[in-house]
C-alpha cells in the first residue's frame, strides 16, 4: 500500500505535486511491484491508467479530489475508486478497468469507453456515455449512473450498455437531458424516468425478460460499490424502466413512399389539369407506334368538324356523300366512289 | 452530277452535324422516328466499291444504291444536337456532333427565323465557381455536425419588421400585439421558379407541383413553387395543395380570371404572390409564348385564341416604382385579405439598387420580397438577341442591393431572392449557399427543374428548342405525342431526390462555418480565387 500526498506544507508554503510528477511516481511504483495506492490528489489529471502489473496482479487506486480524466485509458485488472466527486472525462477511453465514483461525475463521463465498468454514485454531466463502443473481442463496456445525465448524453453511442437509474429525478423533464442519443448506432441505454424526445436514430422500448435479468444481476454490485444498497427495492420496479434501442442500419433507409404512390393516393384525384385536358399519364418511348406516332398528324377534327362528318364510319363527309348520290344519278359514280371512299 | 453553288446552304453551315456510321446501321429507323425536329431522313446513296464475295479472292468493282440515314439540309429543320437519335440507336450508329465552323448565326438572320428560347449560350460565366467557402470553424469555434445537428433552413417570403417597429406593448406582465403585422411565410430558401403552364407541358408543370407537395408532406421540407405567368389549374387552386404555390402575375395577366373565380372555392391561401416586372432572359421584354404551344387547354386557362402570345414589356398602368408598390402590391394583398405576402421580381439591371432602395422606403410595409433575375435566366421563347445580349449578372447585383440595405441598416426587411444560372453546373446547393453568404435570403431555380425532368439542353447550344413546341423530352411542348414521352412520376421523383440531396449538401456547408440558421450576408465565410471578383463583392482574395 502506497499513499501519496500531493500537497505538502514546507515552511508554511503549500507545494502541489504536478500531474507529471504524480503520474511518473505512480508508474515507477507500479513497476516496483506496488499494487495498492491511496492518492490524495489535488486536481491532477489522468490518474489510474494505463497501468499494469507485469505479473498480472490487480491494481487498486483509492483517489480523493482527482482532476479530469480519472481512470482514463484504464486497462483490465485496474480498479479506481473516487471518494466524492470527479470532474470531466471519468473513464475516458476506458479499456477494461473498473471505475467507481461515489459522488457526481463531470461532463463526458465514460466518453469513448470500449470495455470495463464505470459506476457513478450521483449525476453525470453533459455528453456522458457519448461514443461508447464495443470491441467484439472483449466484454462490452458498462456505464451505471445513479441519478441523471446532462444534455446530449449517449451521442454517437456505438456499443456497450448504459444504465441511468433516475434516482431522485422523478420531477425532471428528462433524466437524459436534452437531445439524448443523437447519432446512436449501437449499444443499449436502460433508463428509469422521463426522457426527452428521441432522434430518428433510436426508439424507446419496454424491457424484455433478458433485460431485466441483466439489470438484476448488475444492480446489486453497482449499489454496493457506491454504498447505496438501500435503494435496491426502489430501483428494481422494472415497470418504471425502458430501454433505448438504436435502429439497425437497414431501418434507417426504409423504402421511401414513392412519388408515384403519392400521386395515386394523396395528390389531386386524377391530376390537376383534368378540367381542360384528359391525360392517363401513360408513357411512350422515343419510338412511338399507333396513335402517338410522331409523323401522324394530330387531328382536331372532333373540335372543328361537324359531328356527322367526324363520326361518319365510312370517312365520307356528309356533303360529299350527298354529292356522290347526285353524281350517281349522273352516271359518274364509279370513279368518284373510289376516289372518296376509305376503301 | 448536281451543280452546287457556293452560296447554297450545306451541312457544314449547320450548328450540328450528324455523325452516321453506315457499317453499324441496321436501318431500323428508330432515329428518324425519334427525332422531333425532323432533322434526319432516310435516303439513298450511290456507292462504288470493290468487293470480293467468293471464298477466295475475287475482287470486282460494283456500283450500288445503299439506303442511309442522312441529315436534312434545312435551317428550319436543322439538328439541335439533342441526341435522341443516339439515345434510341441500338447500335451506336448515329450521333450529333457540334460543328464549330457553322455559319448558322448569319444564315438564320438572312434566310430564316433567328434562334429563340432556351438559355444563354454566350454569357455563361461562373462567378460562383471562383468563390470558395474558406472560413471553417476549427478550434476558434466548433463546427457543427451536418447530419445530426438541428438546422433552421428557412427563408422569409414577406415583409420583415425591425424589432422597434413591431406593434407590441407591455400590458401588465405580458407582451400584447396591438396592431397588424405583414404576413410572412418562412419557406425553403430555394423556390421552383416561374415556368408557366404553356411554356411547360401540363405534365412537366404538374410534376414540379407534385414534387413540391411531396417534399412538404413526406419530407417536411417547405419548398414552394411559383406558377409562372400562365394561370393556375383550377383543381389545384381548389385543393389544399394550393398552400405550396406562389401565384405569379405579370404584365399579360394571363390566367387571372380563373384564379379570381377560384377564390371563393379556395380551401387555403396560396403561399404568396409574385409580381413579375421583368425576367433575366429578356429584360425589357414581356412574356412570349409561340402559337405552336398554345394548345386548346392553354387557350382555356389563359382565355385567348391560338396565337403567339406577347405580354407587354411593362405593366400597363404602372408608371413608377412608387405606383407599382402602391397599386400592384395593394391590389394583390387585398385580393387575399392581406393574409398572403406579395413580392416583386425584376430582371437584374444597372438600376436594381435604385429600385431596391425605393422599395426599402416602402411606407406601407407591404413589399414582401425583391426577386432579382440575372442574365443567365432561362426562357421558353425569348429572342436570341435578348437572351445573349441583354441583362445583368446577378451575383454582384444582388450583392450591391444587399450592401445598399446594409448601409441603411435595413437589410433583411425586404427579403432578397436571386436567380438566373443557379445550379447551372448541377450543384445548386453550393450556388445557393454562396449567394446566401453574399446577402440573398434565398434563390430561385428554373432550368435546373426541367433538367431534373429530363431536359437535355445546356449552355453550349445543345437542344434549346423550347420555343419550337418540339421538345424531345416532352417538357416544353404541348404536342400530346411528345408530352407522352414524359413520365410524370419519374420526373417528380428526380426532383424530390435531388432536393433531398441538396438539403443535406446545404447542411454540409452550414456545419463547417458553424451556422445553425442560414448565414445570410456572412460573406466572411467566403474567399475568392479571383482578385476582381473578390474586390467587386468585398470578400477576401485567396490563392
Amino acid at each position: 500500500m502506497l499513499t501519496i500526498e500531493t500537497l505538502k506544507t514546507v515552511n508554511d508554503a503549500t507545494e502541489r505535486m504536478s500531474t507529471q510528477d504524480l503520474l511518473l511516481s505512480i508508474e515507477k511504483a507500479v513497476t516496483d511491484g506496488v499494487t495498492d495506492f491511496t492518492i490524495h490528489a489535488s486536481g491532477q489529471h489522468d490518474i489510474g491508467g494505463p497501468l499494469w502489473n507485469t505479473e498480472g496482479k490487480p491494481l487498486s487506486f483509492l483517489v480523493t479530489n482527482p482532476g479530469q480524466r480519472v481512470g482514463s485509458m484504464c486497462l483490465e485488472n485496474t480498479e479506481v475508486t473516487v471518494e466524492g466527486s470527479a470532474p470531466a472525462d471519468v473513464g475516458w477511453l476506458n479499456a477494461g478497468g473498473k471505475i467507481v465514483v461515489r459522488g457526481d461525475a463531470g461532463d463526458t463521463a465514460g466518453h469513448c469507453a470500449a470495455a470495463g465498468t464505470i459506476y457513478i454514485g450521483g449525476r453525470a454531466g453533459t455528453r456522458s456515455g457519448s461514443l461508447m463502443k464495443h470491441d467484439p473481442l472483449y466484454q462490452a463496456p458498462q456505464l451505471w449512473i445513479l441519478e441523471n445525465t446532462g444534455s446530449f448524453s449517449f451521442e454517437f453511442m456505438g456499443g456497450g450498455r448504459a444504465v441511468v437509474c433516475g434516482h431522485g429525478c422523478e420531477s425532471m423533464p428528462s433524466v437524459l437531458g436534452a437531445r439524448p442519443c443523437v447519432g446512436m448506432v449501437g449499444g443499449l441505454v436502460y433508463v428509469r424516468g422521463k426522457t426527452d424526445a428521441l432522434p430518428a436514430d433510436a426508439t424507446l422500448e419496454p424491457l424484455s425478460s433478458e433485460d431485466i435479468a441483466w439489470l438484476e444481476s448488475g444492480m446489486e454490485p453497482f449499489l454496493k460499490a457506491i454504498g447505496r444498497q438501500d435503494l435496491l427495492g426502489t430501483l428494481s420496479r422494472w415497470d418504471e424502466w425502458h430501454k433505448i434501442v438504436p435502429h439497425v442500419h437497414e431501418e434507417k433507409h426504409p423504402d421511401i413512399f414513392s412519388v408515384a404512390a403519392y400521386r395515386n393516393n394523396e395528390w389531386v384525384n386524377g391530376g390537376i389539369f383534368t378540367d381542360v385536358l384528359a391525360d392517363d399519364f401513360g408513357v411512350c418511348g422515343l419510338v412511338a407506334r399507333g396513335l402517338y406516332r410522331q409523323r401522324i398528324p394530330v387531328w382536331d377534327n372532333a373540335r372543328y368538324q361537324a359531328p356527322c362528318e367526324y363520326n361518319c364510319p365510312s370517312s365520307i363527309p356528309t356533303q360529299q356523300r350527298y354529292n356522290l348520290w347526285m353524281a350517281l344519278s349522273a352516271c359518274a359514280f364509279s370513279p368518284l366512289i373510289f376516289h372518296r371512299s376509305a376503301f | 452530277m448536281e451543280t452546287i453553288v457556293t452560296q447554297e446552304l450545306s451541312r457544314t453551315d449547320l450548328r450540328w452535324n450528324i455523325d452516321y456510321r453506315p457499317e453499324r446501321c441496321t436501318m431500323c429507323g428508330s432515329c428518324v422516328a425519334a427525332c422531333t425536329i425532323n432533322a434526319i431522313e432516310v435516303g439513298v446513296e450511290r456507292r462504288s466499291m470493290t468487293l470480293s464475295r467468293a471464298a477466295y479472292p475475287d475482287p470486282a468493282r460494283e456500283h450500288m444504291s445503299r439506303p442511309v440515314i442522312r441529315q436534312r439540309v434545312s435551317l428550319s429543320q436543322a439538328c439541335v444536337g439533342c441526341g435522341m437519335c443516339a439515345k434510341v440507336c441500338p447500335n451506336e450508329a448515329i450521333r450529333p456532333v457540334r460543328n464549330p465552323d457553322n455559319r448558322f448565326a448569319m444564315l438564320t438572320r438572312c434566310l430564316g427565323p433567328a434562334k429563340r428560347g432556351g438559355r444563354t449560350n454566350l454569357n455563361a460565366q461562373r462567378t460562383l465557381d471562383h468563390i470558395i467557402v474558406g472560413r471553417i470553424s476549427q478550434m476558434t469555434d466548433p463546427s457543427l455536425d451536418s447530419e445530426r445537428h438541428t438546422f433552421d433552413i428557412r427563408a422569409p417570403f414577406g415583409r420583415i419588421l425591425l424589432p422597434e417597429h413591431l406593434p407590441l406593448a407591455i400590458e401588465g406582465d405580458s407582451l400584447k400585439q396591438i396592431d397588424r403585422t405583414p404576413p410572412v411565410n418562412w419557406i425553403y430558401p430555394l423556390i421552383f421558379s416561374d415556368m408557366s403552364i404553356g411554356a411547360l407541358s401540363t405534365r412537366a408543370w404538374e410534376a414540379i407541383a407534385l414534387a413540391t407537395a411531396y417534399l412538404n408532406e413526406k419530407c417536411g421540407l417547405p419548398f414552394r413553387m411559383c406558377s409562372g405567368e400562365g394561370g393556375m389549374p383550377v383543381k389545384l387552386m381548389t385543393s389544399d395543395k394550393l398552400k405550396y404555390m406562389i401565384l405569379q402575375i405579370a404584365s399579360g395577366h394571363f390566367g387571372w380570371n380563373r384564379i379570381l373565380r377560384a377564390l371563393p372555392h379556395m380551401k387555403t391561401d396560396p403561399a404568396g404572390v409574385l409580381i413579375k416586372i421583368g425576367q433575366g432572359a429578356k429584360p425589357g421584354d414581356g412574356g412570349l409564348l409561340p402559337a405552336a404551344k398554345v394548345a386548346p387547354h392553354i387557350q382555356a386557362i389563359r382565355g385567348v385564341p391560338k396565337a403567339t402570345l406577347h405580354s407587354p414589356p411593362n405593366h400597363q398602368g404602372l408608371y413608377s416604382i412608387e405606383e407599382s408598390v402602391q397599386k400592384m402590391h395593394l391590389s394583390l394583398s387585398a385580393a387575399f385579405g392581406f393574409r398572403v405576402p406579395v413580392a416583386i421580381k425584376c430582371a437584374a439591371s444597372a438600376t436594381s439598387v435604385s429600385v431596391y432602395n425605393n422599395l426599402l422606403r416602402d411606407p406601407y410595409r407591404i413589399c414582401g420580397g425583391f426577386f432579382l433575375d440575372g442574365v443567365q435566366g432561362g426562357t421558353g421563347a425569348a429572342n436570341e438577341i435578348s437572351l445573349d445580349h441583354t441583362g445583368h449578372p446577378v451575383v454582384s447585383k444582388m450583392r450591391d442591393c444587399y450592401m445598399a440595405a446594409v448601409r441603411q441598416g435595413l437589410q433583411g426587411q425586404i427579403p432578397l431572392w436571386a436567380g438566373g444560372g443557379i445550379g447551372m453546373t448541377g450543384n445548386a446547393a453550393a450556388d445557393a449557399f454562396k449567394m446566401i453568404c453574399l446577402g440573398a435570403n434565398g434563390v430561385i431555380v428554373g432550368k435546373l427543374m426541367i433538367q431534373l425532368l429530363g431536359c437535355v439542353g445546356n449552355e453550349q447550344g445543345r437542344c434549346n428548342a423550347c420555343s419550337t413546341g418540339k421538345c424531345p423530352a416532352g417538357i416544353c411542348t404541348q404536342d400530346p405525342r411528345l408530352v407522352r414521352r414524359l413520365d410524370i412520376d419519374r420526373g417528380a421523383q428526380s426532383i424530390v431526390d435531388y432536393m433531398l440531396t441538396l438539403d443535406s449538401e446545404l447542411r454540409k456547408l452550414m456545419a463547417p462555418i458553424g451556422n445553425s440558421s442560414l448565414p445570410v450576408g456572412r460573406s466572411d465565410a467566403l474567399v475568392s480565387t479571383d482578385r476582381a471578383v473578390a474586390e467587386k463583392l468585398g470578400i477576401v482574395y485567396a490563392c
